[in-house]
C-alpha cells in the first residue's frame, strides 16, 4: 500500500505551481525589459516595472506556504530539502525580477534618447540568461543534474560577453564623453543580467542541492 | 568474570546468586513433596481397591442347579430362593417389592390384600416387580451365602501370592481363593447391600449426579446473576459494600453450618415443600435430594459469586468503551461481550465450587442423607444418599472388606470428578477460542 | 492509497510533472457547527478536570485537542458523546449542544447520543467477533434496515480496509495488525453512520506506517463527518487537523486555526507548548 501525505504533498505541489508562475513572470520581464530598452518604448519598461509587484507578492506566498508546510506537516529529507529549494529559488526568482525592473528603469532613464549603437550583444546576453532561467527551472521540474550543470557552464559565456560589451562600452566613452551618461546606463544594464546569469546559477545549486543534498558553489 | 570497577558499589554477586538458587530448590521441594502425597494417597487407594480375596460359600452354586445360577429363569431362581430361605424371610421380601406382577410367591392372596389395604402399606404392594438381576443377586446373599473370609491388598497379593494360597489353605480348608478387583462392573450397577462382596455404588452415583445436577442448576444462575448485579449495576454506597463483605465472608464458613441452616430452613422449615408432600408425592419428611441440592446450592454460590465476580471485572474496559461507542445500551454490551470474555473465567470458578461440592459429606450428613439406601433415587423428592456419605459410611465399618469397597467407591468418586472436570474445562475452553 | 509496493520516490515527488495527488486537499468546512460546547465543567469527585472550556467544534473539519498529560483532552473528548457517564463518580455542567439540543438536558438518552456521535479509541479494541460481525454488529443493535453485508463492504471500504480484509471476513478481528485493527474500529464506528467521529489518540498504539494510515484516513473521512481528535502527539495535530485548541490544566489557552497555531500563535503558554518550552 502507496503511502500517501496528501497535505503536503499538495502544498508542495502548491509551491511547484507558484514557482511556475512566477518564473513564467520573470521571464516575461526580463524579455519585456530588453524589448522596452532596445525600442525606448518607456510605456512598456512602465509595465515592466508594476509586474514586478505581482512577482514580489508570489514570493511573499510561498515564504508563506513554506513556513506553514514546515510548521505543520514535519517534511523530512527529501521534502524538506525540496522545500527549502523552494523557498530559494523563489528568492532568486524574485531578485531576478529586480533586475529585469532595474532595466526597465534604465530605458526610462535614457528616454527615447538614441541609442549610441544599435544593441545586438545585450540581447544575446539576454537571450543567454533568458536561456539558463530556463534551463535551470527545467532542471528544478525535472530534476535534472545534469541540465544544472549545464547552466554552470554557460554562466561562463555570460560572463565572457559581460567583459566584451563592457571593454566595447568602455572604448566608446573613452572615445567620446558625450557618450558616458548613456554608457554607464547600459553598463548597468550588462551588471543586471550578469547578475541573472548568477541567479539562473543559483538556482541550478539549489536543484543539485534538492537532488543530491550536497552544496555546490557552481559560481567559480 | 567481569570485574566490579566502580568502588561504591559492592555486588556481592556470588551471595546473592546462591540465595536464588536456595530458594529455588525450597520451591522445588515443596512441589515434589506434593506430588509425593498424592502418589502415596492414589498407591493406597489403589492397593485396598484389588487383591486376593478367600471365599466360602454355604451352599455351592452346583448343588442348587446343574448349569450356571445366571443362565436360570427367573421362575427357576424365585424357586430356589424359596426352597432355601424362611418363609417369613420370603414375605418380607416381597413386601419390600413383589416377585412377579400377577401371582405372588411367598404371600397368601387374602393376607396380602389385607397388608395393602392398610394405611402404611409398604412399598412391594406398589412397585414394579423384582428383575432378574434383581432376584439373582437375592439367590446368592441369601442362599450361596459366599462369604468373604479374608482380604489382602494388592501389594501383598502380588509380592507374596502364593505364601498366601498355602495360608489359607492351611486355616480355611475348602475356601477358594480368587484376584478380585472390588470395582467391577457389579459394584458401579448393584446398591447398596450388607453385604460388603455384593454392594455396589449405583443409588450412591445416581445421588450423587441428582444432588450436583439440582445444585449447578440453583448455584450456577444465582451466582452469576448476583455477580452481574454486584458488578455491572449496583451503585456503589455502604449497602452494596456491606452484601459484599458478606458473600467474601461467607465464602469461608465452615460447611458444617451450612447443613445446620440445611436442616432447620429447607429439611424442617420448608419440609411441605422439599418433601413433595405439597404435591401429593415424595418422602414422609424434608431429607430429599431437593433439601441436599439447596443446601449444597447455598454452600457454593459465595465461591460462584466471587469467581465470577473476578471475572467480570478482568473484561477490559476498552471492550465496555468499544460495545458504548456504538450506541450499545448496558444490558447490550453485558450480553453481548461482557459475559462471553468472562464466561470461561466464571465457568473456572464454577468447575472449582461444584468439584468442592461432589466432595462434600458434612453438611449432608447433617441434612440427612441415607446411610444405607438400596432404591434408586427417582425423583428430587427422594431420600438420597452421596458417594462420600458412602465412603465415609463404609470406611466406619469394622469388618475389613468394607475398606476394599471404599478405596473401590473413592476411584469411582475420583473418576465422576474428573469426568465432570473435563467436561467442564472443555466446555470452558470452546468458550475461550470463539473469541 | 492503491499502489500496493512501498517505494521510495519520495525525493522525486515534488518535479514530477504529473503529481499523484494533483487536487489540493480542499477545505472541507461547511461553516456550520457540529457541536457546541459551552462553559463545560467536568469533576471527578472532587478533582475539577475540566474548568469551564467553551469549544464550538466545525462541521466537516477536523478539530484537534492538544495538551499535556493530565490536561483534561480526553475528558472533554468524552463529554461530547457523554461516554463519561459510563464512570462513576463524574459530574458534568454546562451545556453541549448538538443539532441546537443540549445533549446533557434532562429526556435526552447517552445512548442515542453515541449512535450520533461515534469514537474511536487509543488502543485498537476491535470485539472479539468475526472482522464482518465487528463492523455489523453495531448497526444491528441500533436496528439497521438495510442490507447488512453490504454495509460492512461500505464501511470497510470508507476506512482503507477492504481489499486487506475482504477474503477473511470471517476471521477473528483480533487477527489483524494493531493498525488494521484500528481501522476496523473506525469501519465499525463508520457504519453506524454518525454525524462526529471522535477519536481518542487513535495512532498512539501504532507504529509510524500504520500511524500515517490513520491520519490520512481522517483527512478522507473529513469530507463526511465532522471530527474531533485528541492527540499528545502536536505534531499528528498539526499535520492533519483544521483547528486546534490547546488545552492546559483543564482550562482553554487557545483555540484557533491549526495554521496560526503552529506559526504565530497569541498566547506565550501556546508558544511554549508548541516549541516544546513549556516548563
Amino acid at each position: 500500500m502507496q503511502l500517501h501525505r496528501s497535505i503536503l504533498e499538495s502544498n508542495l505541489q502548491e509551491l511547484q505551481s507558484k514557482l511556475q508562475e512566477m518564473a513564467r513572470l520573470s521571464l516575461d520581464g526580463l524579455e519585456q525589459a530588453i524589448e522596452s530598452l532596445k525600442r525606448g518604448d518607456t510605456a512598456l519598461a512602465g509595465r515592466v516595472i508594476a509586474g514586478d509587484d505581482k512577482i514580489n507578492q508570489l514570493e511573499v506566498d510561498i515564504e508563506q506556504t513554506v513556513v506553514v508546510t514546515i510548521a505543520t506537516q514535519q517534511p523530512a529529507a527529501g521534502d524538506l530539502r525540496a522545500i527549502i529549494a523552494a523557498l530559494q529559488i523563489a528568492t532568486e526568482l524574485e531578485r531576478i525580477g529586480d533586475h529585469a525592473a532595474s532595466i526597465a528603469k534604465v530605458t526610462i532613464r535614457i528616454g527615447g534618447e538614441k541609442l549610441m549603437k544599435p544593441l545586438i550583444d545585450i540581447p544575446r546576453m539576454a537571450t543567454n540568461g533568458k536561456d539558463m532561467l530556463m534551463k535551470s527551472l527545467k532542471a528544478y521540474e525535472d530534476q535534472d543534474s545534469i541540465l544544472a550543470h549545464e547552466v554552470a557552464a554557460d554562466d561562463e559565456d555570460m560572463d565572457l560577453l559581460n567583459n566584451q560589451i563592457i571593454r566595447e562600452l568602455l572604448a566608446y566613452m573613452v572615445e567620446d564623453p558625450a557618450k558616458i551618461t548613456q554608457g554607464s546606463n547600459l553598463l548597468w544594464v550588462t551588471h543586471n543580467l550578469e547578475r541573472i546569469g548568477d541567479r539562473a546559477t543559483n538556482i541550478a545549486e539549489r536543484v543539485l542541492f534538492m537532488k543530491t543534498g550536497e552544496t555546490l558553489d557552481l559560481n567559480r | 568474570m567481569i570485574p566490579e570497577t566502580n568502588s561504591n558499589y559492592n555486588p556481592r554477586l556470588v551471595a546473592r546468586q546462591r540465595m536464588g538458587r536456595a530458594w529455588q530448590i525450597v520451591f522445588m521441594s515443596s512441589t515434589v513433596l506434593a506430588l509425593i502425597f498424592l502418589i502415596v494417597l492414589m498407591l493406597n487407594i489403589i492397593n485396598s481397591a484389588f487383591g486376593l480375596v478367600a471365599l466360602e460359600n454355604t451352599i455351592a452354586p452346583s448343588e442348587l442347579a446343574d448349569e450356571p445360577l445366571e443362565a436360570l429363569e427367573k421362575e427357576a431362581l424365585v424357586g430356589i430362593l424359596a426352597d432355601n430361605i424362611r418363609r417369613n424371610a420370603g414375605r418380607k421380601l416381597e413386601r419390600e417389592q413383589r416377585f412377579f406382577a400377577d401371582t405372588l410367591a411367598f404371600e397368601s392372596q387374602e393376607k396380602w390384600d389385607e397388608v395393602c389395604a392398610r394405611a402404611e402399606a409398604p412399598e412391594g404392594c406398589s412397585s414394579t416387580p423384582r428383575d432378574h438381576a434383581n432376584v439373582l443377586a437375592l439367590v446368592y446373599e441369601r442362599v450361596v451365602e459366599q462369604q468373604v473370609l479374608e482380604t489382602y491388598p494388592l501389594w501383598d497379593s502380588i509380592t507374596r501370592g502364593d505364601e498366601i494360597r498355602a495360608e489359607i489353605e492351611a486355616q480355611h480348608p475348602g475356601a477358594t481363593v480368587e484376584f478380585w478387583s472390588w470395582l467391577d462392573r457389579n459394584f458401579l450397577t448393584t446398591p447398596m447391600s450388607s453385604d460388603a462382596a455384593l454392594a455396589g455404588v449405583r443409588t450412591a452415583i445416581l445421588g450423587s449426579l441428582w444432588v450436583i445436577a439440582l445444585t449447578i442448576l440453583f448455584a450456577f444462575p444465582t451466582g452469576v446473576g448476583a455477580a452481574l448485579y454486584l458488578q455491572e449495576y449496583a451503585p456503589n454506597n455502604w449497602l452494596t459494600r456491606i452484601i459484599q463483605t458478606n458473600i467474601d465472608n461467607l465464602a469461608g464458613v465452615p460447611s458444617i453450618l451450612y447443613g445446620m441452616l440445611g436442616l432447620a430452613i429447607f429439611a424442617r422449615t420448608l419440609e411441605p415443600i422439599t418433601s413433595g408432600q405439597f404435591l401429593g408425592v415424595g418422602s414422609e419428611n424434608g431429607r430429599t435430594i431437593l433439601s441436599a441440592s439447596l443446601t449444597m446450592a447455598l454452600l457454593i454460590l459465595p465461591v460462584i459469586i466471587i469467581n465470577a465476580q473476578e471475572a467480570l471485572r478482568a473484561v477490559p474496559s476498552s471492550l465496555r468503551n468499544a460495545a458504548y461507542g456504538v450506541g450499545a445500551t448496558r444490558w447490550q454490551m453485558i450480553w453481548s461481550h461482557v459475559l462471553p470474555y468472562a464466561m470461561p473465567g466464571i465457568l473456572t470458578g464454577t468447575i472449582l465450587a461444584v468439584s468442592r461440592a461432589i466432595g462434600e459429606t458434612a453438611p449432608l450428613l447433617v441434612v440427612g442423607a441415607a446411610t444405607f439406601m438400596t432404591s434408586d433415587p427417582n425423583s428430587i423428592f427422594s431420600k438420597f444418599t452421596v458417594m462420600p456419605i458412602q465412603i465415609f459410611n463404609w470406611t466406619s465399618r469394622p469388618q475389613a472388606e468394607f475398606r476394599n469397597i471404599a478405596a473401590a467407591a473413592i476411584i469411582v468418586l475420583l473418576f465422576i470428578l474428573l469426568t465432570l472436570n473435563t467436561t467442564a474445562i472443555l466446555l470452558r475452553n470452546r468458550f475461550s477460542t470463539r473469541r | 492509497m492503491v499502489a500496493n509496493t512501498m517505494t521510495t520516490e519520495a525525493p522525486q515527488r515534488i518535479a514530477t510533472a504529473k503529481p499523484v495527488v494533483a487536487e489540493r486537499t480542499e477545505k472541507t468546512g461547511t461553516g456550520r457547527l457540529a457541536l457546541d460546547a459551552q462553559d463545560v465543567h467536568v469533576y471527578y469527585d472532587t478533582f475539577h478536570a475540566v474548568k469551564g472550556i467553551s469549544l464550538p467544534i466545525h462541521e466537516k473539519e477536523i478539530t484537534a485537542l492538544i495538551g499535556p498529560s493530565g490536561c483534561g483532552k480526553s475528558t472533554l473528548l468524552r463529554c461530547f458523546n457523554r461516554m463519561n457517564d459510563v464512570v462513576s463518580g463524574v459530574r458534568i455542567e454546562g451545556q453541549i449542544l448538538y443539532k441546537n439540543q443540549d445533549i446533557y438536558a434532562a429526556g435526552v438518552d447517552p445512548v442515542a447520543v453515541r449512535r450520533r456521535i461515534g469514537m474511536v479509541f487509543q488502543k485498537p479494541n476491535p470485539f472479539p467477533k468475526s472482522i464482518y460481525n465487528n463492523v455489523a454488529w453495531g448497526a444491528k443493535i441500533n436496528g439497521y434496515k438495510g442490507n447488512m453485508d453490504e454495509l460492512v463492504e461500505k464501511s470497510l471500504r470508507q476506512a482503507a480496509l477492504w481489499d486487506e480484509v475482504k477474503d477473511k471476513l470471517q476471521q477473528s478481528g483480533l487477527s489483524l495488525s494493531g493498525g488494521q485493527q484500528q481501522r476496523l474500529c473506525i469501519a465499525r464506528t463508520l457504519a453506524i453512520q454518525p454525524d462526529v467521529i471522535l477519536m481518542d489518540e487513535p495512532a498512539s498504539a501504532l507504529d509510524p506506517i500504520a500511524s500515517s494510515k490513520i491520519e490520512e484516513l481522517m483527512l478522507e473521512l473529513k469530507k463526511d463527518y465532522t471530527i474531533v481528535v485528541v492527540t499528545h502527539n502536536m505534531q499528528q495535530a498539526a499535520r492533519v487537523s483544521d483547528r486546534t485548541a490547546l488545552l492546559w490544566l483543564g482550562e482553554l489557552v487557545e483555540y484557533d486555526e491549526t495554521q496560526t497555531i503552529f506559526t504565530n500563535p497569541s498566547q506565550q503558554k501556546t508558544e511554549d507548548y508548541i516549541t516544546g518550552r513549556h516548563g
